[in-house]
């Protein structure tokens, strides 16, 4: 909730150095930067799941067959590789404090919008002593986090769809996020915080109408994240039809996935288990 | 496995039937007092004594279910089959040694399905559970990450996250055994690797767990016999004579065999032989007709061959 600290024990010399340190230069529009000097550790990931040594050879080549299993993704590289384009926002960065005997402890909580504006995004939230780490933690949370949005069609089925396919509303703590959908040329009819994330959703009209404690950002990004999770959650008609199922990819490249992993042939392959 | 048609103790028995008389002697019927709401389907009925009976008929059909499934995983190293308890530990080993997946015995570390930091992190096409009570902790982390569960389910077994439950006894020893054994022959036959109608030559008893002093008294006599061995083995081969020396060969592959001790009386004419310390002389010249026919079905035909 609102974490501000100063009201506790005073001491404001210690928040307002610690808030003005941060915050300098890292507030809003980082767009993906941080990419310095780190070309060579980003090069060389190996995976350590299934789904990342298939991912990384190839095999998986959208993220649609990573969704259509419920696979869970544990690897954020999967998502950079298969999702390309993605843009990333800090939306916020609160400090957060904690009391202790010394004084207080204070943290910094980034919350990290990601997506490419073209269907897919993510929301990744991380606290941290220091606010670089805790921008890169939520930049990767945010690409672990990343789901499907649907969007449909207001009236008239020309072009692309535009808008959300129905009626869908999110919560989270006090937060309701409702969302309506709009004619063509509307725009994202929004406040700040929820057009950033509906930007990067790839959603181009809609109406929104929200209710709660929308001051807390947390909570209100959050909602409108649940409310874009929705959008597929919804049983349209489209749906109607039975499901033809295919084979999970652990099934069709179970003979990929039985050979060892060059760096494990010195202990044993993946697939052992020590108690 | 032929369907059984009416009939009984006269004709020979179905596959199915000889199976659910192993699964009656090992007591794989017997339930708990409590049953579960989602178990009821496979009880058959209540005892006067509270205990609930269940129907050993559809334990045999789930358990032909489990080993469908256990065979379309094409590779068997992506099972799991895991005991916490220790009744379960060695049928758990022994299980995995014969259909090549991998046993965890003992503690689960929580993380093992989920957190791919850890070292023994591994991600399983299939789980199979001797409890669902003590093995809970797998059950849950199979559940998020999309890992089908069999276990062997008793009457007051939690059914959640159970993909597939074998209703069974889990608590007596002897029921865990010969499940995981019925389980194993039943993979083994769908594979292919043995015929159906053929006995499984493993025993069930290998399947059993042991307790560590009963396992330390088998040892010990077997230790004993391989002494003997050794000892005939300095004496010479030239002045004793070719039957002395075979029978002497057959023997000692026989004892070691730990199970073959539950089946007592067979060996008990040499078992005496043994004990009578010193040369068995003696004892060789009565028992080698006697001896030598069952020694040979027993002993595997190579450590024949190497002796020779």
């Amino acid at each position: 909730m609102a974490d501000r600290g100063g009201q506790r024990g005073g001491d404001r010399g210690g928040f307002g150095r610690g808030f003005g340190r941060g915050g300098r230069g890292d507030r809003g529009g980082r767009r993906g930067g941080r990419r310095g000097g780190r070309q060579q550790e980003e090069e060389k990931w190996v995976p350590v799941t299934k789904l990342g040594r298939l991912v990384k050879e190839g095999r998986i080549n959208k993220i649609e067959e990573i969704y259509l299993h419920s696979l869970p993704v544990k690897e954020h590289q999967i998502v950079e590789q298969l999702v390309p384009g993605l843009k990333d926002e800090v939306m916020k960065i609160t400090p957060v404090q904690k009391q202790t005997r010394a004084g207080q402890r204070t943290r910094f909580k980034a919350f990290v919008v990601v997506g490419d504006c073209d269907g897919h995004v993510g929301l990744g939230v991380k606290c941290a002593k220091e606010v670089a780490t805790a921008i890169r933690g939520a930049i990767i949370l945010a690409k672990l986090s990343v789901v499907p949005v649907r969007r449909g069609y207001w009236g008239n089925k020309i072009g692309q769809p535009h808008t959300v396919p129905c009626k869908v509303t999110g919560k989270c703590g006090s937060v309701t996020v409702r969302m309506v959908p709009a004619p063509r040329g509307s725009g994202i009819v929004a406040a700040r915080v929820p057009k950033k994330v509906l930007q990067f959703a790839g959603i181009d009209d809609v109406f929104t109408s929200s209710r709660g404690s929308t001051k807390t950002l947390g909570n209100f990004v959050k909602a409108t994240f649940d409310c874009l999770m929705k959008t597929y959650g919804f049983l349209t008609p489209e749906f109607w039809t039975e499901t033809k199922y295919v084979k999970t990819p652990f099934q069709e490249f179970t003979d990929l996935l039985a050979k060892p992993t060059k760096g494990l042939l010195i202990d044993a392959p993946t697939e052992t288990v020590e108690a | 496995m032929a369907a059984a048609a009416g009939g009984g103790a006269v004709r020979a028995l179905s596959q199915k039937e000889q199976d659910i008389q192993m699964m009656l002697a090992a007591d794989v019927h017997l339930g708990t007092k409590n049953c579960d709401f989602q178990m009821e389907r496979y009880v058959f009925k209540r005892r006067t004594d509270g205990i609930y009976i269940i129907n050993l008929g559809k334990t045999w059909e789930k358990l032909q279910l489990a080993a469908r499934v256990i065979v379309a995983i094409e590779n068997p190293q992506d099972i799991i089959v895991q005991s916490a308890r220790p009744y379960g530990q060695r049928a758990v080993l022994k299980f995995a040694q014969y259909t090549g997946a991998h046993a965890i015995a003992g503690r689960h570390t929580p993380g093992t399905f989920t957190n791919q930091l850890q070292t023994s992190f591994s991600e399983p096409r299939l789980l199979i559970l001797t409890d669902p009570r003590t093995d809970h902790q797998p059950i849950k982390e199979s559940a998020l990450g999309n890992i089908p569960t069999i276990a062997f389910c008793d009457t007051d077994s939690p059914m959640r996250y159970v993909d597939i439950g074998i209703p069974a006894n889990n608590k007596g020893r002897n029921s865990i055994g010969c499940l995981f054994w019925l389980l194993a022959r039943m993979v083994l036959q769908m594979r292919g690797t043995i015929l159906p109608g053929h006995k499984w030559e493993v025993m069930v008893d290998l399947f059993f767990y042991r307790d560590p002093e009963e396992a330390k008294e088998q040892e010990e006599e077997a230790a004993v016999a391989p002494e003997f061995a050794a000892i005939t083995d300095y004496q010479g081969a030239d002045q004793w004579g070719g039957d002395q020396w075979t029978s002497d060969v057959a023997v000692p592959p026989v004892a070691p065999t730990g199970a073959d001790w539950g089946a007592a009386p067979a060996p008990v004419p040499t078992g005496d032989g043994w004990d009578q310390a010193g040369a068995p002389v003696p004892v060789d010249g009565t028992v080698p007709p006697v001896i030598a026919p069952t020694g040979w079905d027993q002993a595997p035909q190579p450590t024949a061959q190497g002796w020779e």
